[in-house]
C-alpha cells in the first residue's frame, strides 16, 4: 500500500508539472499583452519597460518558464498585474467560497444520486423507476445556465423566495450568528442544486444499474432465501457493494462540477474561483490565470488520489500496488 | 467475451457484429425516437429559409415589435430588436448543429489517433502520449476552454477547432483500451504469424472492430460538445452576433428575464431537445453494439 501511495504521489506531482507547463506555454503563445490596461497618453514607453522589467516579462520566455516553476515549487504564486495584490491573498478569499458551492452540490449530488438510483433498482420498470430514468436524462441534457435562470425566473423574480445573487445579502452588518448562517444559507439553495442536479441524475442511473447488478449475485439469494426483509437485504447487503463503482464516478465528476462552478458562479454573482479566472483570463491577468489552473488541477489530482485509496478501503478485494501485496 | 472471438475470420466477425448490433438498435424505442429527433433538427436545419416565416437577423419595427408575447403571429414572441424568435430559434440550429458535428469529428479524429498510436506502439510513446492525456483530464474542459477562446479571441472556425481540440482525451483512453485488447485477440496473432503487416492488420482488424466504439463514443460526445459550445456563447465566447446561437440568445434574454421570459426559454428548450435526441440515440447505439464495452 505505502509503495503504491508513493508510486501514485509521484506520478501526481509529474502530472501538475505537466498541466503548468502546457499552461504557462498556452498563455505566454497567445497574442495580447497584460500591459495593455496601462496604455494610455500619459504612460511612456519607458514607464512601460520598467514595469515590464520588474514583472520580468523581459526576459527570454524559457528563463521566465524555469522561474516560475521555481516560485511555484516554493508556493510562492506571485502578484497580480490586474489587483496589484499577491495571488496568494486572492486565491485565500476566493477558494473557499467556491469549495463552499462545491460541496453544498457534492452532497446533494452524492445523497440525491445514490438515494433516487437505490430506489429506482428497488422498484425496477416501476412507473416510478421510469418516472426516474426520464427525468435523469431531461436534467443531464439541459444546459445549467438556462436552468440557473429558469429557478431565478420562478423562484426569485416571480414568487421571491430566494435570492438571485451573490454569497449573502447586503446588510449582514450586525445580523445574529444564526440570521446570517440562514441568510447564507439561502444565498446557496439556487447556485448548489444547479450545479450538483446534473450529476446527481448521472450517478442515479449508475447507482441503479451498479445495484441491479449486484442484486444479481448468489450472496444476495440466500440472503433473502434466509427470510431477511427485502430492506434490509438492500440496505445492508447490497449497497455497500453497489456503492463501490460509484465512488469511483464521484471522484472522476470533480473536474465536472469545479467547470460547472465557473458558469454558476458567473449567473449568481458568486465570488469564487470560476469568476475571478473569467476576471483574469479577460485581464490577462497571467499570475492569476496560472494559479487558478494550477490550483484547480491540484485538487482534482488529489481527489482522484483519495478516490482510489478510497475504493482500496471499500473493497479488500482490490489489492493496490504492482506487488499484489497491501 | 462472445464465442465469436474463435472466428478465424475477422472480416466475417465484423460484419455480424454490426448486423446484429443493428437489428437490436431498430428494436430500441428510445434510440428511434432520439434519430426521430436529430432528423427532424437536421431537416429544420437544411431547411430553415422555407420554414421561417422572418429574417433571422433583419431588425423589426423596433418601437411596436419588439419584445412582442407569444401570439399567433410570433408564435415564440419576439426580441429586443423586433427579431422573430422562432425564426431565430430555427436558424440557431444550424451553428449548434454544424459545431456539434465538427468539432466532434476533430475530436473523434484526434482521440482515434493518439489512441491508436499508444495502444499500437506501446512503451515510451504509449507512456508519453497517457500522461499527456491525464493531464488535460486533470484541468476542467471549460477552463481549458476559456483560456484559449478568451486569448485567441474567436470566430466560428476556431471555436469548432478548440472544441475538438479539448474534446478527444476520452476517445483515446477508450481506442488505446480496444487497440490493446484487440492485439491480443487470437484472429489478429494469426494475422501476424501469417506474415501481415502492420498496416494490414490495422485497416483489416484494428479500425473496423473499433469502429462501433468510436461511433457510440462520437455520438455520446455530440450532446456534450453542444452543451459546452452554448455555454461558451453563453459567456460571451461564442458565435459573434449578429449570427444566431442558441446559447447566445438564452444570454441575451437575460436583461429581460421577467418581463419577456420567452427570450431565454425557447432557445433553451431548444438546446435541452437537441441534447436529448443524441444521447437517446448515442445510449441506444451503445446498448445495441456492445453492451459491455462502456460503463
Amino acid at each position: 500500500m505505502s509503495r503504491f501511495l508513493v508510486r501514485r504521489l509521484i506520478q501526481s506531482v509529474v502530472l501538475l508539472f505537466i498541466v503548468l507547463t502546457i499552461t504557462f506555454f498556452l498563455l505566454r503563445l497567445a497574442p495580447g499583452d497584460p500591459m495593455s490596461r496601462y496604455y494610455n497618453p500619459d504612460f511612456s514607453p519607458e514607464m512601460a519597460r520598467q514595469v515590464r522589467e520588474s514583472l520580468g516579462l523581459d526576459r527570454p520566455l524559457i528563463e521566465q518558464y524555469f522561474r516560475w516553476i521555481r516560485a511555484f515549487a516554493r508556493g510562492d504564486f506571485g502578484e497580480s498585474i490586474r489587483y496589484q495584490r499577491p495571488v496568494r491573498e486572492l486565491l485565500a478569499e476566493a477558494i473557499p467560497n467556491t469549495l463552499r458551492l462545491t460541496i453544498a452540490a457534492l452532497a446533494l449530488h452524492i445523497l440525491v444520486g445514490i438515494f433516487l438510483g437505490v430506489l429506482s433498482a428497488a422498484r425496477r420498470y416501476s412507473p416510478f423507476d421510469r418516472v426516474n430514468t426520464i427525468a435523469a436524462l431531461f436534467v443531464y441534457s439541459i444546459p445549467e445556465f438556462w436552468l440557473a435562470l429558469m429557478l431565478i425566473l420562478v423562484f426569485s423574480l416571480k414568487i421571491h423566495a430566494l435570492p438571485s445573487s451573490h454569497m449573502q445579502s447586503l446588510d449582514v452588518e450586525g445580523m445574529s450568528a444564526l440570521s446570517l448562517f440562514l441568510d447564507r444559507a439561502r444565498h446557496l439553495v439556487l447556485p448548489a442544486f444547479v450545479l450538483g442536479i446534473a450529476s446527481a441524475a448521472s450517478t442515479a442511473r449508475y447507482m441503479r444499474g451498479s445495484m441491479l447488478d449486484v442484486l444479481r449475485e448468489d450472496y444476495i439469494r440466500t440472503a433473502r432465501a434466509k427470510g431477511l426483509p427485502e430492506n434490509r437485504v438492500i440496505l445492508k447487503h447490497a449497497l455497500k457493494n453497489a456503492a463501490l463503482p460509484v465512488v469511483t464516478i464521484i471522484g472522476l465528476d470533480l473536474p465536472f462540477l469545479l467547470g460547472g462552478a465557473v458558469i454558476v458562479e458567473t449567473i449568481f454573482s458568486w465570488p469564487g474561483m470560476g469568476r475571478l479566472a473569467v476576471d483574469a483570463i479577460y485581464a490577462r491577468d497571467y499570475p492569476v490565470v496560472l494559479a487558478i489552473n494550477f490550483v484547480v488541477a491540484a485538487i482534482v489530482i488529489i481527489a482522484n488520489l483519495l478516490t482510489d485509496i478510497a475504493y482500496g478501503v471499500l473493497d479488500p478485494r482490490i489489492t493496490v500496488g504492482r506487488g499484489g501485496g497491501k | 467475451m462472445s464465442p465469436v472471438e474463435d472466428d478465424p475470420a475477422g472480416a466475417r466477425r465484423t460484419q455480424r457484429l454490426w448486423s446484429q448490433g443493428w437489428s437490436r438498435f431498430r428494436k430500441n424505442r428510445f434510440g428511434m425516437a432520439g434519430a426521430g429527433i436529430i432528423l427532424v433538427l437536421y431537416l429544420a436545419a437544411a431547411l430553415a429559409p422555407m420554414l421561417t416565416p422572418y429574417d433571422p437577423i433583419a431588425q423589426g419595427d423596433v418601437p411596436r415589435m419588439r419584445y412582442v408575447a407569444p401570439c399567433m403571429e410570433h408564435p415564440l414572441g419576439t426580441d429586443k430588436f423586433g427579431r422573430d424568435v422562432l425564426s431565430r430559434v430555427i436558424y440557431g440550429s444550424r451553428i449548434s448543429l454544424m459545431i456539434g458535428i465538427l468539432a466532434v469529428t476533430i475530436a473523434i479524429l484526434l482521440g482515434a489517433l493518439v489512441g491508436a498510436a499508444a495502444g499500437y506502439f506501446g512503451g515510451a510513446t504509449d507512456a508519453i502520449l497517457m500522461r499527456i492525456v491525464d493531464a488535460l483530464l486533470a484541468v476542467p474542459r471549460i477552463f481549458l476552454l476559456i483560456t484559449c477562446v478568451a486569448l485567441f479571441s474567436g470566430s466560428v472556425w476556431l471555436i469548432i477547432v478548440l472544441l475538438g481540440a479539448t474534446g478527444w482525451m476520452t476517445t483515446a483512453r477508450l481506442v488505446r483500451a480496444q487497440v490493446l485488447s484487440l492485439r491480443n485477440l487470437d484472429y489478429v496473432k494469426a494475422a501476424e504469424a501469417l506474415g501481415a503487416g502492420g498496416r494490414s492488420i490495422i485497416w483489416r482488424h484494428v479500425i473496423p472492430n473499433t469502429a462501433t466504439v468510436i461511433i457510440v463514443a462520437a455520438t455520446l460526445r455530440i450532446g456534450g460538445i453542444i452543451l459546452t459550445e452554448a455555454s461558451l456563447s453563453f459567456l460571451g465566447l461564442g458565435v459573434p452576433p449578429p449570427t444566431p446561437s442558441w446559447g447566445q440568445m438564452v444570454f441575451e434574454g437575460r436583461e429581460a428575464l421577467l418581463s419577456a421570459w420567452w427570450l431565454s426559454t425557447f432557445p433553451g428548450i431548444a438546446i435541452a431537445v437537441t441534447v436529448i435526441g443524441f444521447n437517446l440515440l448515442g445510449d441506444a447505439l451503445k446498448d445495441a453494439f456492445d453492451p459491455r464495452q462502456f460503463v
